[in-house]
């Protein structure tokens, strides 16, 4: 499977990643790379925690790495999770049962990505 | 950068530092700039503020995340403002938020540009290489300002040297008489217009006067030297002779046609005139009274007789600073303008400290000059250059690394002190620096630190030294200390604290030394 398979395998647009970050190489050694990234365990944990305001921290670094490399799935339901969440970074009450139902979104979306990866990297 | 090639002065790359929380999306950017530029990464605001502390001058351009843990981009403008890094250091902020409450807020704290993510990797390098260009520049004009404008005043102040000194010499003084009036008549006059505006004077006619001051003898090279180098009492006739240098000096300078409008011919002629004119008008040569002697005069008047009575002459020995104060405030010699008295008294201290180091070559004034020039405000305090700034730097280094002293610097900034090497053994520390915001507990002596605390608050930019005894533990042992240390401000109207500064030394060993 090679880069731009990869990208329609998680559902992505791969002509719009390219044409911002304009160079495949870069592309796919960050792509590698996203397989490495701390950030979905740190929001893995804080969500286990139910330590929301970190979970907001988390999921926006997520969003900002998902949306740099054009994973549209993970790029919005990320994206929805920190709005979500959004609240809890200024101390005020979260909507929890919908956090949860958009965590999972974030987790499906997050193993289809990161499988399309290793799909390439075979 | 493609301005290496026009540029040869620019030989390194210019530095860029990625401020952002996700390991990923900073080494995207370095990856894109990387070619181009140097790169440096903060994965938080702290350590972003700390490294700009750090670097500063050598830090080019800031690429600034928002949402960030410990401290986010907005804290870190916010601080970057109150401490005017902000004018020296462009700042693109890069943000997933989209909405425009965060945007305008960014630029209201002085962002350069503002980019979305997520980012187009031409539009990351282009608008990066724009603001540097343009940054590049306006430094490059204000340093060139700044050139011509030392050059010239260094050559001014240079002619005015020789020519003072070479007066001074054959009077049989060492020529430091000049340089003495040139740094009294400057702390009377940076008082004088703290404490007053009666007299509306600029910092470039305060620059000027004191130049101007060392020219208030130039008049001696026409009395004869048996007179000038007499080292009894002169007698009336050679008295009167004596007395006609003011009016020669100034006559000398009057008949340079050239110059005549100049502000500083002016200035020269109204010192060399009437330097000996005195507040109640018995003076001479003009027997001028109260302010119908020019304040240049007056002021150059004062220095001129505290520091004839604290040097040693030929026809007298040195008084000290206090007698000589002392003489000068019962009018033993002279009547003086009653406000410059006052001015006298208040920064007599000033005064006997600056004198008895000699320094009083003052080159910082004309970097203040360039940038009252560039700023068209007032300014506090003397412009340090970025290579003094540096010299400044090593020269710390250095005695942090040797000095057998308990020696430490706090930055108010980012609440981090750092210890001499002797002072991280004394204190049993680990390590040299100390972020007090996490690890205040690891000093011992909590009471003793809330009575520094306590110290440095009554501190102020004009009386910012503290000086106390305190018990700290010292190798393990609890000992007398004294602590001198001072309060750092930043410039400005309203100067903030922005560090402290000090050293601790065991009570026995001053005893011993005396």
């Amino acid at each position: 499977m090679n880069l731009r398979e990869c990208y329609e395998a998680m559902g992505a647009d791969f002509d719009a990643v390219l044409f911002r970050l304009r160079s495949e190489g870069l592309i796919k050694k960050f792509v590698l790379k996203f397989v490495d990234d701390p950030s979905y365990s740190q929001l893995e944990q804080t969500m286990q925690a139910e330590d929301y305001k970190e979970a907001f921290r988390a999921a926006h670094t997520i969003k900002g790495v998902a949306q740099n490399m054009g994973f549209d799935g993970l790029s919005q339901s990320s994206s929805d999770l920190t709005e979500c969440l959004r609240p809890a970074g200024e101390d005020k009450a979260v909507d929890i049962a919908e956090a949860d139902r958009l965590w999972t979104q974030v987790q499906a979306d997050y193993a289809r990505t990161i499988s399309a990866i290793k799909a390439m990297n075979e | 950068m493609r301005q290496t090639e026009t540029d040869d002065k620019i030989q390194e790359k210019q530095a860029i530092l990625i401020v952002d929380d996700s390991e990923m999306n900073r080494a995207i950017l370095t990856d894109m700039l990387q070619e181009d530029y140097r790169t440096l990464e903060a994965e938080n605001g702290v350590q972003a503020v700390e490294l700009i502390r750090k670097y500063s001058d050598a830090i080019d351009l800031v690429l600034l995340d928002i949402t960030m843990p410990e401290m986010d981009g907005f804290e870190v403008l916010a601080i970057m403002n109150k401490y005017h890094l902000i004018d020296n250091i462009p700042v693109i902020m890069i943000s997933a938020e989209r909405a425009s409450s965060y945007m305008e807020r960014a630029y209201e704290l002085g962002v350069t540009d503002y980019i979305s993510r997520p980012f187009d990797a031409l539009i990351v390098r282009r608008r990066v290489e724009n603001t540097l260009m343009l940054y590049a520049k306006q430094k490059r004009l204000v340093g060139l300002v700044a050139d011509q404008v030392y050059e010239k005043e260094r050559n001014n102040s240079m002619m005015v040297n020789i020519l003072s000194h070479i007066v001074e010499f054959r009077n049989g003084e060492s020529g430091l008489h000049v340089l003495h009036i040139n740094t009294m008549t400057e702390i009377l006059l940076q008082h004088l217009v703290e404490k007053t505006d009666k007299y509306p004077l600029t910092q470039e006619d305060i620059i000027r006067i004191s130049t101007a001051s060392a020219l208030h003898d130039i008049g001696k090279i026409s009395i004869p030297d048996e007179i000038i180098n007499k080292s009894g009492r002169l007698t009336k006739e050679e008295f009167e002779i004596m007395k006609t240098h003011s009016a020669v000096g100034a006559s000398m300078l009057s008949a340079i046609t050239a110059y005549q409008n100049e502000s500083f011919m002016k200035t020269a002629y109204e010192i060399c005139r009437w330097h000996h004119e005195r507040y109640d008008g018995k003076g001479y040569p003009d027997g001028l009274k109260g302010d119908e002697i020019p304040i240049s005069a007056q002021i150059v008047s004062l220095a001129d007789v505290y520091d004839a009575l604290t040097s040693e002459r030929c026809y007298k020995k040195a008084f000290s600073h206090e007698t000589a104060i002392n003489m000068i405030m019962n009018g033993e010699c002279g009547a003086f303008n009653p406000l410059l008295l006052d001015c006298l008294l208040e920064v007599a201290g000033d005064i006997q400290r600056e004198l008895a180091v000699n320094s009083p070559e003052r080159e910082f004034q004309v970097h203040e000059t360039v940038e009252q020039i560039l700023k068209h405000k007032k300014l506090h305090g003397y412009g340090y250059s970025i290579n003094q700034m540096r010299i400044e730097q090593a020269k710390k280094e250095f005695f942090f690394e040797h000095e057998r002293t308990l020696v430490f610097d706090y930055s108010e900034l980012t609440n981090v002190i750092l210890f001499s090497n002797w002072g991280r053994r004394l204190l049993g520390l680990k390590k040299n620096q100390l972020d007090l915001r996490k690890e205040s507990s690891l000093l011992q002596d909590q009471n003793t630190l809330e009575q520094i605390r306590a110290e440095l608050a009554k501190t102020t930019p004009e009386n910012p030294s503290i000086d106390l005894k305190i018990e700290i533990h010292a190798f393990g042992e609890m000992k007398e200390h004294r602590l001198v240390a001072r309060t750092l401000w930043s410039d400005g109207e309203e100067a903030l604290r922005v560090g402290v500064i000090g050293r601790a030394e065991e009570v026995f060993q001053l005893d011993e030394r005396r």
